[in-house]
């Protein structure tokens, strides 16, 4: 019982990391409030669900029958398992191919998505970010030609030579093993120039444009590069559940991957990433928790709901309270501390000391 | 051409998002936050008017007046428990941004829990409901058709006389435009910003009330409902209330009309497209004119092409 917790709990600290990451670049760093952030982790769904099954249906020669998407894509995703039983070299090609490929759509998607609203304030540009994220979501609930809709599609099984306990064990592993090379990545991109440059436009837009840098532009690349990142957890969703379906997106969409990964970001610290390395595992822990609990949750309340509400207004309230006592997080932005920087803080440090006191 | 049915369809529809705009203007133009938890004010207004009637069995058009009740008293706990104190310690206009849409999730919550009971205690589940059963003629005209526009036009002529022709309405509308030098001459800024959260509130409650007559209300209602909201306000201009009943009409129409025209082309598939439209109209609005249309300098405009013409001539 404890051991399937545990795991659980590392299996969606991954995968909360990777999207908290790219959107602590996005916002914590640049300033840039995507209320869109779901769409990125929706087009890597699709891009399992929709294309690269599609893909597959071609190489079998599977047409589309009465059963539509639905039936057609379990029908390839069965034939698909059934090689990867014997040939894990496939699973593993199956899942390189597809990260690769949502990790491309993901960053053209992404580039696209800031187009119409780069240019605008703050407020503007979060309307029309969740505007077109919460449209998209809707075609892909209303329409069945693209991920099946309500019916949904099927996903080939990658690990399918593996059974049950190993499975799980190395489906956590991957996904943890991800979420490193995420970390890792977001650590070295925001020491570089361009890092520092995201810094600066959170602060001030109009120094930057001084410096002759294009506000556009830097917007673009890292709407770009956040959403390229965030449909990985898109990818990784699908072949966990081994099933898209677009109706697990329409209400719950926006809360579990715009709403907690602000949430996340605001709890344990914007724009720092071991701030928000804490901020997941804090959030994923009690998540999971109340998850495990939440039949007794229910029982002991005599409540005739079920307890997601609950889980809802919690996670509500706890944002308010996190705006309000903990704007700045468990572990808070530091400055920037390149070389000459650090030296005038050491040469300077009894100035700095007396102007602090 | 469009049927009678889908004319009036489009004019419900308009009315509705119209009420919904003018809210989110009025709590715009006080407080400077776009209010993402507008579609659930609406919802608000919806359960009372279910609640009313599986209880007592009484007509919700009935339930206007207590849906607006309702409506203003979540608008305005919105403002006291949430944005005040956030504003008081000087949050950014994302932070307050990141409020609501906290509020709306924790509105979601309290929806589910609420439609939990009232479905316990009613025997029947509240998860899913419509009115359209319920709805009669007046004069040979679907009786929501007539009383969605009569509340319209009520609201605005309330509104009108009390902006243009009450000493509160003049202080209010100072303090809109310039909430220090109101301050400076005595008006308390606060009363305007609660009054206003109160309106917003109340106004969608009473659309909230109307939408089942019109459409179904589903868990994900207020998330739906939200892009169209938005649309309808910022192509009348964010910063104007009368642009917010423009905006409701134009946004309202063109997402029935639009579709429907589409949908004769190219198959019924295209219904499902209706939210493209209203994306279409933010993304447009804010490329071309972002201020609105009531933002635009509109004889400047005719000026300009009229030079043009002469130019050409």
């Amino acid at each position: 019982m404890l051991y399937g917790l545990i795991l659980n709990i590392l299996l969606w600290f991954g995968m909360y990391l990777i999207v908290s990451l790219s959107l602590n670049m996005e916002y914590g760093y640049g300033g840039i409030p995507n209320f869109g952030k779901a769409l990125s982790v929706l087009v890597g769904s699709v891009v399992a669900g929709g294309v690269v099954t599609r893909i597959l249906m071609a190489v079998y020669g599977v047409k589309m029958g009465i059963g539509g998407l639905s039936t057609a894509t379990s029908v390839v995703s069965n034939e698909m398992t059934t090689y990867i039983q014997h040939n894990p070299t496939l699973g593993l090609v199956l899942l390189v191919a597809t990260l690769l490929l949502a990790i491309a759509i993901g960053a053209i998607v992404g580039a696209v998505f800031i187009l119409p609203s780069a240019r605008l304030r703050e407020d503007y540009l979060a309307i029309t970010l969740l505007a077109i994220a919460e449209t998209v979501t809707m075609i892909c609930y209303y329409d069945p030609a693209i991920i099946g809709s309500y019916y949904g599609v099927s996903v080939p099984d990658f690990l399918a030579f593996l059974q049950g306990n190993a499975k799980k064990l190395a489906f956590v592993g991957i996904v943890l093993l991800i979420a490193l090379l995420t970390y890792l990545f977001f650590e070295r991109l925001m020491n570089t120039p361009y890092g520092r440059i995201l810094r600066a436009m959170k602060e001030n837009e109009d120094v930057v444009r001084v410096y002759g840098r294009d506000i556009m532009k830097v917007r673009i690349m890292t709407m770009a590069v956040g959403s390229a990142v965030a449909a990985i957890t898109g990818v990784l969703l699908s072949f966990y559940t081994l099933r898209v379906q677009a109706n697990s997106f329409m209400i719950t969409g926006r809360t579990l991957w715009t709403f907690y990964p602000f949430l996340i970001i605001l709890l344990g610290g914007a724009g720092n990433n071991r701030g928000v390395t804490l901020g997941t595992l804090i959030f994923v822990t009690v998540m999971e928790i109340i998850d495990f609990y939440k039949t007794n949750i229910v029982s002991i309340l005599h409540l005739p709901v079920e307890a997601v509400w609950l889980e809802y207004i919690l996670f509500g309230v706890m944002m308010l309270l996190i705006l309000y006592y903990k704007p700045e997080g468990l572990i808070p932005e530091k400055p920037i501390l390149t070389k000459p920087i650090k030296k005038a803080y050491e040469t300077r440090k009894p100035e700095i000391a007396r102007i602090k006191e | 051409m469009p049927g009678m049915e889908v004319l009036t369809g489009a004019l419900i529809y308009s009315n509705l998002l119209a009420l919904l705009a003018v809210g989110l203007t009025l709590a715009y133009i006080t407080t400077a936050v776009p209010n993402f938890a507008q579609g659930s004010f609406a919802v608000v207004g919806s359960y009372t008017a279910l609640t009313v009637y599986r209880l007592f069995r009484i007509q919700p058009y009935v339930s206007l007046p207590l849906a607006f009740v309702m409506g203003g008293i979540v608008g305005l706990l919105s403002y006291l428990l949430v944005l005040k104190p956030l504003i008081r310690r000087g949050a950014t206009i994302v932070t307050l941004m990141i409020a609501t849409l906290a509020l709306d999730l924790i509105l979601l919550g309290l929806r589910g829990i609420y439609a939990g009971y009232l479905g316990k205690l009613t025997g029947s589940p509240c998860e899913m409901y419509m009115f359209t059963y319920l709805d009669f003629q007046i004069f040979g005209m679907p009786a929501i058709l007539v009383i969605s526009t009569l509340v319209i036009v009520v609201t605005f002529a309330v509104l009108f006389t009390l902006l243009y022709k009450t000493k509160f309405g003049i202080a209010l509308r100072a303090s809109m435009e310039n909430p220090a030098l109101a301050e400076i001459m005595g008006v308390n800024v606060e009363y305007t910003r609660m009054f206003a959260w109160f309106l917003s509130g109340a106004l969608a409650a009473m659309a909230g009330c109307l939408l089942p007559f019109k459409q179904e209300i589903v868990p994900a209602t207020a998330e739906i409902i939200i892009v169209s909201i938005f649309a309808a306000s910022i192509v009348g201009g964010l910063n104007n209330i009368y642009g917010a009943l423009v905006g409701g009409y134009i946004v309202g129409m063109s997402e029935s009309l639009v579709t429907y025209w589409l949908s004769t082309v190219f198959g019924a598939g295209m219904l499902v497209y209706g939210k493209v439209v209203a994306l279409a109209i933010i993304i447009v609005t804010l490329l071309v004119a972002p201020q609105g249309i009531a933002g635009v300098e509109w004889r400047l405009v005719a000026k300009k092409l009229q030079k043009r013409g002469a130019k050409e001539v």
